[in-house]
């Protein structure tokens, strides 16, 4: 039965077609991530080597000067890529893989975006997580949407029926051929990436392809119970199109319009000026202003004198450091509307196994808006840890040379990739258990 | 071809529309898609304007507020350019929110412009948003694939087509009526979007002309037209050749979605594949080396900027320059500048020139693929395609560049050299009569010279399409 069935299934056009396309377009998915990974190591390499050779020119031009050294030298976070990005680059091409940013006001400095072509992230990156989500769905129809109707348009299904004692086993053998088909193909897939893409077969590689194959499963229950209507195929193609069009463009879209009108970020605008007002007023102001605060914060410089009448680098990278101050409510309300954002988006993707799908790939490849988040974080420790070490330098007035640059190399960020199985796999898995039964139950009838 | 046999044919065709139920659940939920489209994109576009607006006078208040003071500081305050959105981009929201929306315009550098949507979003983004012109793109041409494909197909398998035939009427003049039937369907669905961006170009106060958002309206209806006149052709005709209906649905959805979701997103990606950019740590890199070569101003070895120096004592005829008659860092700030921007704005056009290298692999595909004319086209007419981002874009560097050499020259005209008497600030009318930043958009002219590639596709598909359908019809298959 099942040789006849799968050798049924092999002769088909649709067999070559669509094996043909996803192997085609999944390697050039694999492809274009291996590339991805190769940009990020170039940048890096270059990056690494901007930060010696800017250490090096600025010590020579301004030995004497360290606090002006300071004002033009740059410093590097990075974030360590992680190879199975390459699968789901997710928004990472909309930000920035490292941020050099000098001692002085951060929040001028830490939205700094890379360049990339706009047309490119308006399409999106054509990576093995796209083929998962939007082509293996479409195959999938593409085999399945006549899987009953056209037995029965040829029929055939009225001698099948005097034949088979389970109708229902027969259909769900078929369709599980089908599956298994799309489910080989996959794994090959997957394979290939592992070995192109050098991806470390850790947890979040593996929730990564658990989440593939129930999300491939939930498209087949879809399937499943949309043969069990009985209509015609050009119904079942026209449904199964629908459906296709309502979970992967239609209701995310209107999903992202939701969240975006309803959660507009103006304090991004806000926070951006009042780094500059808070900083640069302070020329014009009393010194006190400035030094009153930055003593507040740090006590241990108030042994500093700070002169009245002339610049000092203590008051100039205090009125820096005001800008920060100043902006500092605006910028913590920007980054909460952002994990609001976030977190309403995956609230309503738990119903929608297209986006919690796409949601759940980005995050296990650090390549979702919280992990830009934590970098951005991270690179606030990271600016503050550099500033407060270089501000005794400053104000000790030492000379340049006098400073240990080696330890000022370009530092990686490693991002927490912890998540819990069950929350990440459960709502897919239990919608498709779901549809998967009401279908078997209404072909039972058959 | 006789025009009453067409009528009669488009009329029926109509007619055998309008008896089914479908149709009318299918208008039911456009009509919900069209008004939460326009609802949404109209918030967007009066909420993200109302914001940025205020931030934008909030900026030149701010400017102007400052007290007396060396110009150079006013260099350094520097100001932002918010981007401000067009009122047709509540139709096709295209680029919006994948470019940046403000940029903060200081001297000596060039920085990025941030705060895209997209920098601020979760991977939901990626799927896209609704927008009108997303409706008219990628819903609307599918729901003609739906209403059209029986058209012929389902003629022949009853038989009626052999008795249309029988009575006279030519095989052309079917075709011909049924694509007439099919294009009327398409444009209920166009006039009540394009009534909607009506009575949204019309009200919405602006600061463009009317007659330039009209001119970009009409010519935004017209293609639309053509691509639905096209898309018709193409359904009738794939109905008409095909053996059954069912045939003829398959291919349909095949090349709806070869055309519009295979297709653009592999050849941007292709594109990008193969002309690669570099990041901007290395343009960076690559601009201070260009730098050191040609004059680096914060050098003070620097041959380029000696020799400039010489030559100024020379021709002035004194010794120090704190002899000469302006300003002299002023003046070396003003060379500077006038150098590190050239060598930015030549890498930036270098990168430039790579991306459209990138894009050119779909933007040519527009002779394959219709739907990636109408995309490009009307993203341009739109104001929200990546033309329109870099002019805005280059409007904040000129402004940036200005107020940089405006701050240079009053340094050079009024504050003295080092060692001389004088004031060591200037009054803050200067600020105040340094013009604020003025948001402009393309000019329609500008729009379609940058669109002649999508245009030019466009009307020979629309021409060849229905001379075509025309020509080759009169080969239909009776049974």
């Amino acid at each position: 039965m099942y040789k006849l069935l799968f050798r049924s299934f092999f002769r088909t056009k649709i067999f070559l077609v669509s094996l043909s396309l996803l192997l085609f377009v999944g390697i050039i998915s694999i492809l274009i991530g291996k590339q991805y990974l190769l940009k990020q190591e170039k940048t890096i390499a270059a990056a690494v080597s901007f930060q010696q050779k800017s250490i090096q020119n600025n010590i020579k031009y301004h030995n004497e000067d360290l606090g002006l050294v300071l004002y033009y030298l740059r410093f590097t976070l990075i974030k360590k890529p992680v190879n199975l990005s390459a699968i789901s680059i997710g928004q990472s091409d909309v930000n920035p893989l490292l941020q050099s940013v000098t001692i002085r006001n951060l929040e001028g400095q830490k939205h700094d975006t890379d360049f990339e072509n706009p047309a490119l992230l308006m399409s999106g990156n054509l990576d093995l997580g796209f083929v998962i989500i939007y082509l293996f769905p479409l195959v999938l129809i593409a085999m399945t949407f006549n899987l009953y109707s056209e037995e029965k348009e040829l029929g055939t299904w009225r001698i099948l029926s005097a034949q088979t004692t389970s109708k229902l086993s027969f259909l769900l053998k078929k369709m599980g051929i089908r599956f298994l088909f799309i489910f080989a193909v996959l794994i090959v897939l997957l394979i290939a990436a592992i070995f192109v893409l050098r991806i470390p077969l850790d947890y979040n590689f593996w929730a990564l392809c658990m989440q593939s194959f129930i999300y491939i499963l939930f498209w087949c229950a879809l399937c499943l119970i949309v043969i069990s209507f009985q209509a015609n195929s050009n119904f079942n193609a026209l449904t199964l199109i629908s459906i296709w069009i309502v979970l992967t463009i239609l209701l995310p879209a209107m999903v992202n319009n939701y969240v975006l009108n309803k959660y507009p970020v103006p304090e991004a605008l806000d926070a951006m000026i009042e780094q500059r007002d808070g900083y640069h007023e302070k020329w014009d102001l009393a010194k006190g202003v400035t030094m009153e605060p930055f003593f507040e914060d740090f006590p241990h410089f108030k042994k500093y004198i700070v002169p009245e009448d002339k610049f000092s680098w203590i008051w100039y990278y205090g009125m820096q450091y005001m800008g920060d101050l100043e902006s500092k409510e605006s910028s913590i309300k920007m980054s909460e509307k952002i994990r609001l954002r976030n977190k309403i988006s995956e609230t309503i993707a738990l119903v929608l196994p297209t986006i919690h799908t796409q949601l759940v790939f980005n995050k296990m490849a650090s390549t979702n808006m919280i992990a830009h988040l934590d970098f951005i974080e991270t690179l606030t420790k990271f600016h503050e840890k550099l500033r407060v070490a270089f501000y005794s330098d400053v104000f000790d007035k030492r000379p340049a040379d006098s400073i240990d640059w080696g330890q000022y190399d370009v530092k990686f960020y490693e991002p927490n990739t912890n998540f819990n199985l069950f929350k990440t796999l459960s709502p897919t898995l239990l919608i498709t258990i779901l549809i998967g039964l009401v279908a078997i139950i209404k072909l039972k009838r058959l | 071809m006789r025009k009453e046999a067409i009528v009669l044919i488009a009329h029926q065709f109509l007619k055998d529309t309008f008896r089914s139920k479908v149709i009318f659940v299918t208008l039911g939920l456009t009509v919900l898609l069209i008004a939460f489209a326009g609802l949404t994109g109209y918030d967007n576009y009066h909420d993200q304007n109302f914001i940025r607006y205020k931030v934008q006078n909030e900026v030149q208040d701010s400017w102007e507020s400052n007290p007396d003071k060396h110009p150079h500081r006013m260099a350094h305050y520097g100001s932002f350019a918010i981007r401000m959105k067009h009122v047709l981009s509540i139709f096709d929201m295209g680029m919006e929110n994948f470019v940046g929306n403000a940029v903060f315009l200081e001297a000596h550098k060039q920085n990025t412009v941030n705060f895209s949507e997209a920098s601020m979003s979760t991977g939901i983004l990626r799927f896209g948003e609704v927008s009108l012109a997303m409706l008219l793109k990628v819903i609307v041409p599918l729901l003609i694939f739906y209403l059209g494909f029986a058209s012929v197909a389902r003629e022949r398998e009853k038989g009626t087509l052999k008795l249309l035939i029988g009575q006279g009427i030519k095989r052309n003049e079917i075709v011909f009526g049924k694509w007439l039937g099919l294009l009327s369907l398409s444009l209920l669905f166009l006039c009540s979007v394009f009534l909607l961006v009506l009575f949204f170009v019309v009200t919405e106060d602006h600061n463009i002309s009317l007659a330039d958002s009209l001119s970009r309206y009409f010519i935004l209806f017209t293609s639309y037209l053509l691509f639905y006149s096209t898309l018709s052709v193409i359904t009738v005709m794939v109905s008409a050749f095909s053996k059954t209906s069912k045939a003829a649905l398959i291919k349909l959805l095949g090349i709806w979605l070869l055309f519009v979701i295979i297709m653009p997103k592999s050849l941007q990606a292709v594109g990008h594949y193969l002309y690669q950019t570099p990041s901007k740590v290395e343009i960076e890199t690559a601009v201070e080396h260009d730098l050191k070569k040609l004059g680096d101003s914060h050098n003070p070895e620097d041959p380029h900027f000696r020799a400039l120096k010489d030559s100024l004592l020379l021709a002035n005829n004194v010794n120090n320059v704190n002899e000469l008659p302006f300003n002299y860092s002023g003046f070396v700030m003003a060379q500077g500048e006038k150098l590190s921007t050239k060598v930015y704005l030549g890498h930036q056009n270098l990168l430039y020139k790579v991306y459209d290298k990138q894009n050119n692999l779909e933007r040519y595909s527009s002779f394959i693929n219709p739907y990636s004319a109408i995309k490009n086209l009307s993203m341009a007419l739109s104001e929200t395609d990546f033309k329109s981002f870099l002019h805005f874009k280059d409007n904040a560097e000129s402004y940036r560049y200005h107020l940089a050499q405006e701050m240079n020259r009053l340094q050079m005209d009024l504050i003295p050299n080092k060692g001389k008497e004088g004031p060591k600030q200037i009054s803050s009318k200067y600020w105040k009569e340094f013009p604020p930043f003025e948001y402009s958009f393309l000019n329609i002219t500008q729009v379609i010279q940058n669109e002649l590639i999508s245009i030019f596709a466009l009307l020979t598909w629309s021409i060849l399409a229905v001379f075509g359908m025309i020509r080759f019809s009169i080969n239909l298959n009776a049974i």
